[in-house]
């Protein structure tokens, strides 16, 4: 892969808390969120994969910045293997934070559609459980399905696309850290029909827990971003 | 160590022998295959089929549509159909399992159609509606409620609704909710695909499926049997209304443009079927019940053997991590058995799948029983552990 460690821009930021869970969801619901030059990975036929994350950033964990969360959300895609093999690529729809000026940063720096502010959050360490919520009301509630997870030091390579202005850019991510990943069924949440999730109707497309990604609690964790580069 | 694609020296036994890759034999007890009633060792089966074999050759050496067609393929459709016992209806054979599902789906439904499957469907049925080119919708496994949502969701009134189930799903050794399944499709007027590859002759009184021990035979518009388990052969058919299987006959392409089934075989399932249809067929139910029975019972509160009922008993290990040297372990101290891992399965739900046969005897379920047990002590999936 390219190694986002050594490429330009690269920028390092430290977490002490990340869950993810990919969701299957009905492709109908989301395909319209694509552009035509992307195609979604269909875990099974008609049937996509919605990647939630919630991180925790310490305070310091970048530049001066106070302790903030961030809430991110994107569909799984095809990658471009000649960049590397990664975990997945994804094409990133939403993000939020309860921070002004990471925001700002987030769309200068790094072209993402941003989305806006949190009102509340409610983020549960230990068990995994987080709730995020903002002037329109409730965007999710998540949490760890798994009884026993066994954390290990780990790196995931994913591949980070974003539009802007009809041109597409994508950045190589790394991240690195104490890191637990599983496929249990289960309770996971839920994501409300909400702007977030940019017309998605939650009710009907009724979303499920695929897999899950976590964080070690009481852990740091570093994930390499580089600037974003122009694609094709 | 590798143990996947192992040589098998002689007929699907209760005990086997293999030969690995370094040349080193071993003698297994087989909880691996699918040779559920045992037929395709039974000698008056093996005697049909050698019989067929002198009279037809080798092959059927053409198409079923074209010159592929033999009297002894007839005779095949007319025993199935006296099986079954239901007036107005036809049978379509096809020389796979595989085929006859790809087949019988694609032929049915098209572009502007829509196929709904569980969300555990066999690979077979996923493939025959990413054929036919019809709208996909999933349903969360076996769950009824959540087919009938998304059927209510379904624009339904100018559509072609096709919903697939299965008899036994062979992950997990579940039987399929069929007359749930049945009743909500009818409700929005759906055609209902039933996939007995795992359970005919096996399920049901007179052995017609779980679609009969359900009580729904009549109102299921399509079965789908395989000839590669509990028939011993190899395979596969439709069984649905006769004007149906005259219409997959011609617009199946996996039929026309596949052989017709050898008539070695073809004459060795007619007499597995007429030996299933009476008191043999009978009485390897009931052992094959009360087989599955034992060894579930030996292996219960001590592993994590799901929610299975039937004849296919999964035993859940988890990391995938541990699928080769688990295998290679269960060979080494004499169990054939068949691993499913990750991406087949979830991640950390890799199980050994144990098929239980009519022709197994408590000894060689008692020893297979202590094998796995050792080996969940040996690895850690023990449950009390």
């Amino acid at each position: 892969m390219n190694n986002p460690e050594n490429q330009d821009g690269c920028l390092i930021w430290e977490f002490d808390f990340a869950l993810s869970t990919y969701y299957e969801i009905e492709l109908e619901a989301v395909e319209h969120l694509i552009p035509k030059r992307m195609s979604i990975v269909e875990v099974a036929p008609g049937i996509a994969l919605l990647a939630l994350t919630a991180l925790n950033f310490p305070a310091g964990a970048l530049g001066n910045l106070p302790e903030f969360q961030e809430l991110i959300y994107g569909l799984v895609v095809t990658p471009d293997l000649s960049r590397g093999v990664p975990k997945f690529a994804m094409l990133i729809l939403s993000l939020s934070s309860t921070n002004l000026e990471h925001l700002e940063h987030c769309v200068s720096y790094y072209k993402l559609p941003v989305f806006g502010q949190f009102s509340c959050v409610n983020i549960q360490k230990e068990p995994h459980e987080v709730e995020y919520e903002d002037e329109h009301g409730l965007i999710t509630t998540m949490k760890n399905v798994h009884p026993n997870p066994v954390y290990e030091p780990g790196e995931r390579y994913f591949q980070a696309f974003v539009e802007e202005a009809g041109d597409l850019y994508v950045a190589d991510v790394l991240m690195k850290g104490s890191l637990f990943e599983h496929q249990n069924t289960g309770d996971a949440g839920t994501l409300y029909n909400h702007p977030f999730f940019r017309g998605i109707d939650m009710e009907e497309a009724e979303p499920v827990a695929y897999m899950q990604m976590f964080s070690e609690p009481g852990s740091l964790g570093k994930q390499y971003y580089p600037r974003p580069v122009k694609f094709g | 160590m590798y143990t996947f694609q192992i040589p098998h020296l002689g007929a699907q036994r209760p005990e086997v022998a293999v030969q690995r890759i370094s040349g080193e034999k071993l003698d297994l007890i087989s909880l691996a295959n699918y040779n559920y009633l045992g037929y395709s060792y039974h000698p008056e089966v093996l005697q049909a089929a050698k019989d067929a074999l002198d009279i037809y050759g080798l092959g059927a050496t053409g198409s079923p549509v074209l010159n592929g067609t033999f009297r002894l393929h007839q005779l095949l459709e007319q025993k199935i159909i006296e099986f079954f016992d239901m007036p107005g209806y036809g049978v379509s054979l096809f020389s796979s399992g595989y085929g006859a599902n790809i087949g019988v789906v694609s032929a049915y439904a098209h572009k502007g159609d829509i196929v709904v499957l569980d969300r555990l469907s066999h690979a077979s049925l996923v493939d025959g509606a990413i054929l036919s080119q019809a709208t996909i919708k999933l349903f969360k496994h076996n769950d009824y409620e959540h087919l009938d949502r998304v059927l209510n969701r379904l624009d339904y009134k100018n559509t072609r609704i096709l919903v697939c189930t299965e008899g036994v799903y062979s992950a997990d050794g579940d039987t399929g909710h069929v007359a749930d399944i049945v009743r909500v499709s009818k409700k929005y007027g759906a055609t209902v695909l039933v996939d007995e590859a795992h359970s005919l002759l096996i399920a049901g009184e007179h052995g017609r499926g779980v679609s009969e021990e359900q009580g729904v035979l009549d109102e299921v518009d399509m079965i789908i049997a395989t000839f590669s388990k509990s028939f011993g052969g190899v395979g596969g058919c439709l069984y649905a209304r006769e004007d149906l299987t005259n219409y997959v006959n011609w617009y199946a392409r996996s039929r026309m443009f596949s052989c017709a089934l050898d008539p070695a075989v073809t004459g060795g399932l007619i007499k597995a079927l007429e030996l299933a249809g009476g008191p043999d067929g009978q009485a390897k139910r009931e052992r094959i019940r009360s087989n599955a029975d034992y060894l579930r019972a030996r292996l219960k509160d001590k592993v994590d053997i799901g929610d299975s009922h039937s004849w296919i008993i999964p035993v859940i290990y988890g990391d995938e991590h541990l699928t080769i040297p688990l295998s290679d372990y269960l060979q080494r101290q004499g169990v054939d058995a068949s691993l499913m891992s990750f991406p087949a399965v979830p991640k950390n739900q890799s199980r050994i799948r144990l098929f239980v046969t009519s022709e197994h005897n408590q000894d060689q379920l008692d020893r297979g029983a202590d094998i796995i047990l050792q080996a969940a002590e040996k690895f850690g999936f023990l449950l009390d552990k």
